[in-house]
């Protein structure tokens, strides 16, 4: 068991639910999700990014177009498809629940760990 | 000091210095290879090739002139590499780690560097023909795999259970080679599967040197195959001379069975060594950049362009307002990037199972299309020279017209055009000139179309012998002086061609007609006599011609047309040696019996001359027909040049008679 490996298992649960809510809010281009993930302090590797994009995209979650750019290649822009809205507030729901629970128990064992301490 | 080189990259002109370009197409190779694996990988490394050229865009435009080795790094670190991508990647590949920094990037240029400390046996699940045991076991003692296989080929007997049994033993894993130098097959050099290419590139030789090694016996046994080549496959007797060097050949499949096709930039600098490898790079870069220029020389302004390989229904194509007009986009964007000149072929993982079938039928195959060349060769070749010959035998069995197109069709479609083909493949082969998969198509095609003629006519050539049929005819013979009647050959008298085949062969072809001088009569000597008992107290004789046909009608019709004039000089019966039929029938099996009918009491001999005219009656098909309709339990046997008198149920020699007269009074005197 490394250490490594379980981070990454732990990234890689969230990685999904972040993107796509990156994208719900308005379409975007994987330059201007990676930028806003490293921004928001989560770790991303871009190599990892498009497979996961190409994914959701086979999974008609995602759907994208075409859009020239003044800098570059012509790039993809990404937006939710209806299907991709149920499938992002499922996700919702879940880290909802997730994130509540993680939180209870957590915490419970850091305010252990501090009366220990005191 | 750097060499720097102008590529273009996702429809980018970017000035990269060489190193640089070589780290990034390593790099490209790496993501394929990685993304293989994956449906729409294409797509995804479309997308990353993308992002990097946007990158390297933002680079340039910050005022640096050129993308460095430093750039390319930075910009791989940031997308990552295949084996960060997943853990279960890196898990697959964790053994390796141990000896290679970097599997995933294979640096040639320090290789063998890092030893590994811990070494244990495997199967090689990335370099496997079959199941990779070789390659392991190559692996394990450093040597190249390609030796290994040759020992389990060669030794096959022994070491096929060796085989079985590792196969059972050993784990796969996915192995990194070790060593520097290894033979590969060479896809840019190839004239069949480029083992010859391979073996120039590993020992620094030019290619015609191994290929001439390996043509010459093959050439050699052509040309002894083709002068050898005689009629008689069609015809019985098989006497077909295969004086074939068939050593060479196999050596020829089994290398290319195990030896593996350099695809991957790696493969290939460990094919010809690093300095020969980036020395072909650069002259495959030198030309796209040539041809870029040529490009941006007829669109001047275009700097972007757009994919067409993105597929999915989603995809629009939205111009930003004044940007770039779409107007001026080439249709097909400019595909040559340089990073993609080197196509990797992905190596989709098969069962072990699947891989052997699939080799077993490439051996199939290979052996298949190389026996069928040297028929296809042999025949044409023997056709050409027998065709003087075949003209004359063709109008037996073919009719003008319809059937004689179907034949040519064959003939050239079928076998002539394949030939043609192949040397036209071979000289474009060695020439390389730019390959038209279409006109493959099309040969293929036309010579699917040959052996459908062949099919066709073959039918109807034998639809010509399904149905049989006889006419005969009954002749009363005037009264016979005496009692005896004898019969004797009409000689024909003028001269005839006979039907020659040729080539050395036995030119009697049995049953084959001899044709007249004027070529308007077929002449059958397939004449059979039988001598049956009369009904009354003449001589009769009946004529019984028969002829095959498509249809029983047409057969009859030519069984009537068949002239058979004999001639009866008082008590000698004078039977012509052939009968006459008219040209345009063809051969068609046509027969001929006589039936002579000998009153009881009465004689009859038969000269020596019609030896052979007591055959049985031929076809079997007549014959059966006759068994039905006659009474073939009646006729009876005799020889040539004996007098026989009919005697209720059978015939009497006269000489037998004398005997029993002779016993008779012998008797009497004791």
């Amino acid at each position: 068991m490394n250490i490594e490996n379980t981070q990454s298992q732990m990234r890689k649960g969230v990685l999904e639910y972040c993107i796509l809510s990156i994208i719900k809010r308005g379409e975007a281009y994987p330059g201007d999700i990676i930028d806003e993930m490293k921004s928001s302090g989560l770790q991303l590797l871009e190599g990892t990014l498009y497979p996961l994009l190409n994914r959701l995209k086979n999974a008609e979650i995602l759907a994208y177009k075409w859009v020239e750019s003044t800098s570059g290649p012509p790039r993809k822009y990404f937006r939710l498809t209806d299907k991709g809205r149920v499938f992002y507030s499922l996700l919702e729901m879940t880290w909802n629940e997730l994130s509540n629970g993680v939180e209870a128990v957590t915490q419970k064992t850091i305010q252990e760990s501090n009366n220990e301490a005191k | 000091m750097k060499k720097v080189i102008n590529i273009n990259f996702q429809g980018q002109v970017i000035a990269i210095e060489e190193t640089a370009y070589e780290m990034l197409k390593r790099y490209i190779e790496s993501l394929k290879n990685y993304f293989s694996r994956e449906e729409g990988g294409d797509e995804i490394v479309n997308d990353i090739e993308n992002r990097i050229a946007e990158l390297f865009g933002n680079r340039l435009k910050h005022g640096i002139n050129v993308i460095t080795d430093e750039d390319v790094e930075a910009i791989t670190n940031s997308i990552g590499k295949p084996e960060d991508f997943d853990s279960d990647f890196e898990e697959a590949q964790k053994e390796n780690y141990a000896s290679h920094s970097k599997p995933s990037m294979p640096p040639p240029f320090e290789e063998n560097n890092n030893q590994s400390e811990s070494k244990s046996l495997y199967r090689d699940s990335k370099d496997k023909i079959i199941a990779g045991v070789c390659s392991g076991l190559a692996n394990y003692f450093k040597i190249d795999p390609v030796w290994m296989r040759l020992i389990f080929v060669v030794f096959f007997s022994v070491l096929f259970f060796v085989y079985i049994l590792l196969w059972i033993i050993l784990k796969p894993m996915p192995l990194e080679s070790s060593i520097a130098k290894r033979l590969y097959r060479n896809p840019n050099d190839k004239i069949i599967a480029g083992v010859c290419g391979g073996f120039a590139a590993y020992f620094k030789i030019d290619a015609w040197i191994p290929r001439l090694i390996f043509t010459i016996p093959l050439l050699l046994s052509v040309v002894g195959m083709a002068s050898f080549f005689p009629l008689n496959v069609f015809f019985g007797d098989f006497d077909f001379k295969w004086g074939f060097n068939w050593t060479v050949l196999l050596i020829y499949v089994v290398l290319w069975i195990i030896v593996p096709k350099a695809t991957t930039v790696k493969q290939k600098v460990e094919m010809m060594g690093e300095k020969d490898y980036i020395k072909s790079i650069r002259e495959t870069v030198s030309d796209n950049v040539a041809s870029v220029k040529s490009k941006e020389e007829s669109n001047p302004g275009i700097v972007s362009s757009i994919s067409t390989n993105t597929g999915g229904e989603s995809d629009e194509v939205v111009s930003n307002a004044g940007t770039v007009n779409m107007g001026d986009l080439p249709p097909e964007p400019p595909k040559y990037s340089a990073a993609r000149t080197a196509k990797a072929t992905p190596t989709p993982e098969r069962s072990g199972c699947l891989n052997a079938i699939l080799v077993f039928f490439k051996i199939f195959l290979g052996f298949a299309a190389v026996i069928i060349c040297m028929v296809m060769i042999a025949v044409s070749v023997g056709l050409i020279f027998a065709n003087v010959e075949l003209a004359s035998l063709k109008s037996l069995f073919i009719n003008q017209g319809y059937e004689s197109s179907l034949m040519w069709a064959f003939i050239i479609l079928a076998f002539a055009l394949p030939v043609v083909a192949m040397v036209i493949w071979l000289i474009r082969r060695a020439g390389n000139y730019k390959a038209y998969p279409v006109l493959g198509w099309i040969t293929v095609v036309l010579w699917i179309i040959g052996i459908v003629a062949g099919g066709v006519l073959a039918t109807r050539v034998t639809g010509k012998f399904k149905e049989i049929s006889y006419d005969e005819k009954n002749i009363q013979l005037s009264s016979v002086k005496g009692d005896k009647l004898y019969v004797d050959m009409l000689n024909y008298s003028k001269d005839y061609y006979t039907f020659d085949a040729g080539f050395g062969f036995d030119s009697e072809i049995d049953g084959l007609p001899n044709y007249t001088l004027n070529e308007d009569s077929l002449l059958f000597s397939d004449i059979s006599i039988q001598i049956t008992e009369s009904r009354d107290s003449l001589y009769h004789v009946a004529l019984i011609g028969s002829s095959a046909e498509h249809d029983l009608k047409v057969a009859k019709n030519n069984a009537q047309e068949f002239r058979y004039e004999f001639q009866q000089k008082d008590s000698v019966l004078l039977l012509p040696e052939f009968f006459s039929i008219p040209i345009n029938q063809g051969f068609r099996l046509q027969s001929m019996v006589v039936e002579i009918a000998v009153p009881l009491g009465k004689k009859i001999e038969i000269d020596d001359s019609l030896n052979g005219y007591e055959r049985g009656i031929s076809p079997d098909r007549l014959f059966n027909k006759l068994k039905k309709s006659r009474r073939l339990n009646d006729y009876l046997s005799w020889d040539t040049g004996k007098e026989y008198i009919m005697k209720r149920g059978e015939l009497e020699s006269a000489s037998d008679t004398v005997q029993h007269l002779q016993n008779d009074t012998t008797e009497m005197k004791r």
